[in-house]
């Protein structure tokens, strides 16, 4: 993961300001001694539980299935060419994509309306709203998975009460598709209202007063003033949370399992088949490895919208 | 934080004839936002408020398909009470427990030390240290569980919540280190040069100086260790496949579903009982988590 | 018999709960003695209460042999066990002795210590043991584990025989009573039969309740399908055998007409969707063991009454029942094997399965034919005799079978993981893909399997 770090700075570290004379200079040299050990720890969890194991799932990703040989580069070209596989990196786009687009709309459409009411009642909105956030998304979806069950769906009974026919949720591929991103959503969006609140919160009051009196709507004002000054924190946002959905197991495991017809896997419940239930880890540590350059992608345009932050605000 | 915002319509006094329809405008926007808020509300709790009804059912009620689910008829509580009076439920609790307080223990360790020396102190590549804390904290779980499986089987600890111990800070430390790190950066300079002329120590300042003043985000922090943990999935799926070491999420969701039976009663109650811990911790401080959280996004 | 006391005592207290009728973890047994102690993992039992017989065996053969024996019930849900299995291969280390599902024995047959004297034993006592559970468990003519009675089922179908009549026409009681012999109309009991009622059903809104999704119970009754159409899809030594396969084609094509008429999201059921559809009285057939209607007789009691196990229908090439053994190995490197096989083996006696079956209601079918008589069969109800065509009897005039045999072990656990065989029909049914294209899509992902 040495992915441009020279180049950039990151935002804690704010470089001290060079000391000079003797003494100091004593003290800086023990002082960087301490400092290592301090972040000895921290050093030691990044290199024995990251560093090491993602140098090794490259390792192991060469090997054959049984782990006794080594084929190269030949786990991912066996993947490249299955139709499965191809259907799972599509899958795992659009699910991502689709799922954090939406999160980030309804995000920002419920933190504006947040801003709009009374600062009073803002907190218990704020908490009830929150809740799907909160609770372990592997046991929320097995709430949702209950309310899409086939024959005793209590969504598909709200649907026929107003007279629409039902709908199977997790039998139709289409459907089941979106019944993995309504999960998700349902479960990101909170996030997403609550980065936005307090980007809204941060832009000054006066900016929409001036904007006010220039004769601005309110969508002129979302438009013009609101979103520019929001425009780190959503980049941000959506990146991250891009990462966070792109990786996620829990509600497809949960919810589908992949199925019907492995319509419905991500990388991560694919390799969990591959590589962990049906015994051919090599496999299953390639088709995680395919997540990297996606991430890595990601990271890069992460770490230079911080850092470009970090320059406007010096 | 929220105290700080004024009501946008009182700051717009005195400007005569736009007034009136700036008031009505102001109006409708207040009604929208209450409806789309009502409507989300109903959206988000409807999930949990389903799992409480279907908990409160007996198993005959919830088989029997006549009728609306979403009331119940004869409440009992006997699904709740099962789950109490096992002891393997209270088994997976206490495994949650255990691994819950070892790793928020250990993150906050290892964070606030490396935090503190990546913030205040510098030694040669402290620099591209904290460059790799932040894109470590970009590397999800799922990423990394089929070496960290082969790993943890060799040392032996698969089947063991000690094994889980041992890699849950990859979930935790990164973030928490990252949120540190802002807020000791945010504490005066002058402050450590006055400690350090006083004779205090690195080690002293840490603990009188820079522990106290933030204080807010170590809150915070903790708060995030605990949630992961309560709330990790993949490493325990992968790594636990004994009931007495569950945690709780795996626990309920492999051992209430029982492959051919009924128990959709229990599984509920099991489900809401393991997010109640967070919950209750949200109740309370939900405040300072959303301001480190968010801290942490708008410092970068 | 005693017996069938705690098994009644099991089945009452189910209603309290899955968990509280005590699926817990190691209980142990602490005998005076040091003959060491033995830790098995047995399948955790989907039947409340189940594990009980094996608790309460293994106990009293502790006691008497002054044994610690320590038990771990471990689910087969989210593939539990069977992670189990592969985390203890690997590390070479965990238990003595596992419960292994049914491919699982020869994908670690190497690491499984044979056990040719104890079956030499038990076969000499009571007979052949089943033709598919010896081909799971017995590889390069060395036993590789004792196929075990707990947990082993049998998938026949569990009809609503009310439904049945009322719609389809077929009086299936009288069909096959319960009574060693067929009734009228049992030679017709055909997948053809079986699809015209299918179809009466599926017009009356009650349609048959058969999976179609990954998991096991899906699998195996599709892997008896296409086995009685004498469709395979790779031979023994795991060619591909699927280009110009007319038997598969037809299969296929029946399996895709068989499908309109169930209900639309069987793509995705799991192993309790089948029985949350017959125990809510929306379905007219199941195939599933009798766990289906023992949750019915607790929760739904007026479904239970009208169910009616009855053998599989019959193919052009015979009739296939789908089974699926358990099989308890021995690991190679466990530390205590004299005293693990000997535990074994007490198992398998006639009194120790009987035992086990009837705790578990009838569910579990012991590996001899010879004991396809216990009178738990005949005597569970309501309706008496509902669950007395369960296990295979000669009459039936059936075989066992198991997906994908006679496939590798290797490749067939994996082809059974991914249910390769309800996928190739979704494709045609579902995916609106052609025959051809599915079984070129099916061959493609075998030889996948098969490289690296």
């Amino acid at each position: 993961m040495a992915l441009d770090a020279t180049t950039v700075t990151a935002a804690g570290p704010a470089a001290a300001p060079p000391r000079t004379g003797v003494t100091l200079h004593r003290i800086a040299r023990r002082r960087s001694t301490i400092a290592f050990l301090m972040a000895l720890p921290l050093i030691a969890v990044i290199a024995g539980l990251v560093a090491w194991p993602a140098g090794y799932a490259i390792y192991l990703s060469t090997l054959n299935r049984r782990m006794t040989s080594f084929i190269g580069l030949d786990n991912f070209q066996i993947l490249l060419e299955s139709e499965t596989f191809r259907m799972v990196i599509w899958q795992s786009c659009i699910f991502a994509i689709s799922a954090v687009v939406l999160k980030a709309l309804l995000g920002f459409w419920l933190a504006h309306m947040l801003h709009h009411i009374p600062t009073k009642g803002q907190r218990i909105w704020r908490g009830l709203l929150l809740l799907p956030w909160v609770v372990p998304p592997a046991l929320s979806t097995l709430g949702w998975w209950w309310m899409f069950d086939p024959s005793y769906s209590s969504l598909n009974w709200l649907l026929n009460a107003v007279g629409a026919p039902s709908v199977p949720w997790l039998g139709e591929p289409g459907w089941a598709r979106a019944s993995v991103i309504i999960v998700n959503v349902w479960a990101g969006t909170p996030f997403f209202m609550i980065m936005y609140l307090a980007a809204l919160k941060s832009v000054p009051d006066q900016l929409y007063e001036a904007a006010a009196i220039d004769g601005a709507t309110g969508w002129q004002g979302l438009r013009y003033v609101t979103l520019p000054m929001m425009r780190n924190i959503i980049s941000i946002t959506v990146l991250f949370s891009l990462i966070v959905t792109f990786a996620n197991y829990d509600i497809v495991r949960v919810l589908t399992n992949g199925g019907p017809r492995d319509l419905t896997h991500v990388f991560a419940s694919y390799a969990f088949q591959v590589g962990v239930l049906s015994g051919n880890i090599p496999r299953g540590a390639a088709v995680s490895l395919f997540m990297f350059p996606l991430l890595a992608v990601v990271a890069f345009f992460i770490l230079r919208g911080v850092n470009q932050r970090n320059r406007e605000m010096a | 934080m929220s105290a700080t915002a004024a009501t946008p319509s009182a700051a717009i006094p005195g400007l005569g004839r736009r007034i009136g329809s700036l008031r009505k405008e102001r109006r409708w926007a207040l009604i929208t936002a209450y409806i789309s808020l009502v409507i989300a509300a109903i959206v988000m709790l409807a999930p949990p408020l389903y799992m409480l009804l279907t908990s409160l059912k007996t198993s005959a009620e919830i088989s029997n398909p006549v009728g609306t689910p979403w009331i119940v008829r004869h409440p009992t509580l006997e699904n709740y009470w099962a789950l109490i009076s096992d002891p393997m439920f209270r088994g997976f609790f206490f495994n949650s427990l255990k691994v819950t307080v070892c790793v928020v223990v250990l993150t906050m360790v290892i964070s606030v030390l490396a935090a503190f020396s990546l913030a205040r102190m510098k030694f040669f590549g402290s620099q591209v240290l904290a460059t790799g804390v932040f894109l470590t904290y970009l590397v999800p779980d799922t990423l990394l569980f089929i070496p960290l499986y082969q790993i943890v089987g060799a040392v032996g600890l698969l089947n063991s919540t000690w094994g889980l111990v041992l890699v849950y800070p990859t979930l935790t430390v990164p973030f928490c280190t990252w949120i540190m790190i802002g807020y000791f950066a945010s504490i005066p300079k002058e402050l450590d040069e006055a400690a350090l002329i006083d004779g205090a120590n690195w080690m002293q300042m840490l603990t009188k100086i820079f522990i106290p003043v933030a204080l807010p985000g170590i809150i915070a922090a903790t708060i995030f260790a605990f949630t992961v943990s309560w709330a990790a999935f993949v490493y325990p799926t992968a790594f636990i496949t004994r009931p007495d070491e569950m945690p709780l999420t795996i626990g309920v969701v492999s051992q209430l579903i029982r492959g051919d039976t009924f128990a959709w009663g229990q599984l509920m109650a099991g489900a809401l009982l393991a997010a109640l811990p967070p919950v209750v911790v949200y109740a309370f401080l939900m405040d300072y988590y959303i301001a480190g959280l968010t801290a942490g996004a708008t410092k970068g | 018999m005693a017996g069938n006391r705690i098994g009644r005592r099991g089945m009452l207290r189910s209603g309290a709960g899955v968990v509280a009728a005590g699926a817990l973890g190691a209980p142990m047994v602490h005998a005076q003695g040091t003959g060491g102690t033995v830790r098995i993992a047995f399948w955790d039992h989907w039947v409340p209460g189940g594990n009980d017989a094996l608790k309460q065996l293994c106990a009293k053969w502790g006691e008497q042999n002054r044994v610690n024996v320590q038990l771990d019930f471990i689910n087969t849900t989210g593939n539990q066990l069977q992670l189990t299995a592969a985390a203890q291969a690997q590390s070479r280390n965990g238990h003595d002795a596992i419960s292994l599902t049914p491919w699982d024995v020869g994908a670690y047959a190497d690491q499984l210590e044979p056990v040719d004297d104890v079956i030499e034993r038990l076969i000499g006592k009571y007979g052949p043991i089943n033709p598919i559970a010896e081909y799971l468990a017995k590889h390069g003519g060395k036993w590789r584990g004792v196929p075990a009675t707990s947990g082993t089922q049998t998938k026949p179908a569990c009809v609503r025989y009310d439904l049945f009549e009322q719609h389809a026409g077929i009086d299936i009681r009288a069909m096959w009573p319960a009574e060693g012999k067929p009734g009228p109309g049992a030679d017709a009991w055909n997948w053809d039969t079986f699809l015209k009622a299918a179809e009466a059903c599926h017009k009356a809104n009650v349609p048959f309740g058969l999976p179609m999704g990954q998991f096991s119970d899906a699998v195996d009754w599709v892997g008896a399908l296409f086995l009685s159409y004498g469709a395979q899809i790779t031979d023994e030594k795991g060619n591909p055998t699927i280009k110009g396969n007319d038997k598969l084609k037809q299969v296929l094509d029946y399996a895709v007409r068989l499908s309109k008429f169930l209900p639309n999201d069987v793509w995705a059921w799991d192993d309790a969707s089948n029985n949350r559809a017959l125990i809510s009285g929306r379905s007219a057939l199941v195939f599933n063991p009798p766990s289906a209607w023992a949750v019915a007789k607790r929760d739904a009691p007026q479904v239970a009454e009208k169910c009616w196990t009855v053998p599989m229908p019959a193919g052009p090439a015979g009739r296939f029942l789908a089974y699926l053994p358990f099989t308890t190995g021995v690991w190679a490197f466990g530390k205590n094997k004299a005293a693990t096989k000997a535990l074994l083996e007490f198992l398998g006696q006639r009194e120790s399965a009987e035992f086990t079956t009837n705790t578990s209601g009838g569910y579990d079918i012991p590996p001899f034919a010879s004991m396809a008589d216990f009178p738990v069969w005949t005597t569970q109800g309501p309706p008496p005799g509902t669950i007395y065509n369960y296990p295979l009897k000669p009459h039936h005039q059936a075989k066992y079978s198991i997906a994908y045999s006679p496939a590798p072990a290797e490749l067939a656990s994996q082809m059974y993981v991914q249910a390769l065989n309800t996928k190739v029909i979704a494709r045609v049914a579902q995916g609106g893909e052609s025959a051809d294209q599915a079984m070129g899509w099916l061959e493609r992902e075998i030889n996948n399997m098969r490289r690296g």
